[in-house]
């Protein structure tokens, strides 16, 4: 018996707005300090440059502050109770949500000053048994791109809802 | 050129013990409003979690982390995936680490990990560095 209902299909069958993300060293240094980096290419545009850099630079993973401002900054109303942005929550009984896997390529590296865009896709969505009950797999599949639209990202990621 | 660690090294095993502080700061730089990171009492009652969870994509930070720190400015990183198994809660101490498992002319490929301290993965991966 699947979970998974019309209703919810075509909840995923839609285009997502892209999203621009405009860089600062501000944004580059909270996320540096809440991961513990220590490199000064993250915090000092000096030490960016030194390195042979434009500007500070970004850690690695800082496409997915971009991919998170876009779905989760909005208005209250378009939040769940749980915290979660309503535009990623399928209408299904199964809304408990887990990260589940994720597969990123990098290209060019994000510098303070960029302007990163993210396209949103949703790729698939099925269900597997679980434990405790159905399992709802959502798979999206995320494109970052810089201001000279060269690629810095790509990204396939599955949101699990139990 | 610094040649890249041949197939079979280790790599390092790093230390990772988030506070509630570590956790409220990860979710504050991405916008990340789920409350199952910061909320305990919804966590708890509502999720039925026994505590806060250490984010999944912070447990991939520390991956990327573990290796970026190993090869400094010998490698870079091409590509990850990763794929949590069990949660990890607030308090859990985390030990990340990996193994270099192929290399050819153009880099290397690792296959990555994070465990608690009992041994139990909570977090597997694999990353691709090209040569610098």
């Amino acid at each position: 018996m699947g979970v998974i209902t019309d209703e919810a299909r075509s909840w995923a069958d839609r285009d997502y707005p892209s999203y621009d993300f405009v860089v600062t060293a501000t944004d580059i240094a909270k996320f540096a300090h809440a991961t513990g980096e220590t490199n000064p290419i993250h915090f000092e545009r000096d030490a960016a440059i030194s390195a042979g850099y434009d500007d500070v630079v970004a850690p690695t993973l800082f496409p997915y502050v971009v991919r998170m401002h876009a779905s989760a900054l909005v208005p209250a109303d378009q939040l769940e109770p749980d915290g979660s942005p309503t535009s990623d929550v399928p209408p299904l009984p199964t809304r408990r949500a887990m990260a589940g896997e994720t597969t990123i390529e990098f290209g060019e590296r994000v510098l303070a000053g960029d302007v990163v865009t993210v396209r949103k896709r949703l790729a698939d969505m099925y269900e597997k048994d679980g434990r405790s009950g159905p399992l709802v797999f959502v798979e999206m599949e995320f494109t970052f791109t810089n201001q000279r639209g060269a690629l810095v990202a790509r990204e396939n990621f599955t949101r699990i809802y139990r | 050129m610094t040649p890249l660690p041949a197939t079979g090294t280790e790599i390092p095993i790093r230390q990772y013990a988030p506070t509630a502080l570590d956790l409220f700061k990860f979710s504050a730089s991405a916008w990340l409003l789920h409350r199952i990171h910061y909320d305990t009492p919804f966590t708890v009652e509502h999720d039925g979690h026994p505590g806060l969870l250490i984010h999944g994509p912070l447990q991939g930070v520390y991956l990327v982390q573990t290796a970026e720190t190993w090869l400094g400015d010998t490698g870079r990183i091409a590509s990850v995936s990763y794929r949590h198994l069990a949660p990890a809660y607030l308090g859990d101490s985390l030990e990340v680490g990996g193994t270099v498992v192929g290399s050819d002319d153009d880099g290397i490929d690792l296959d990555l990990w994070a465990r608690k301290t009992d041994g139990a993965i909570t977090t597997t991966g694999k990353a691709r560095f090209t040569r610098q």
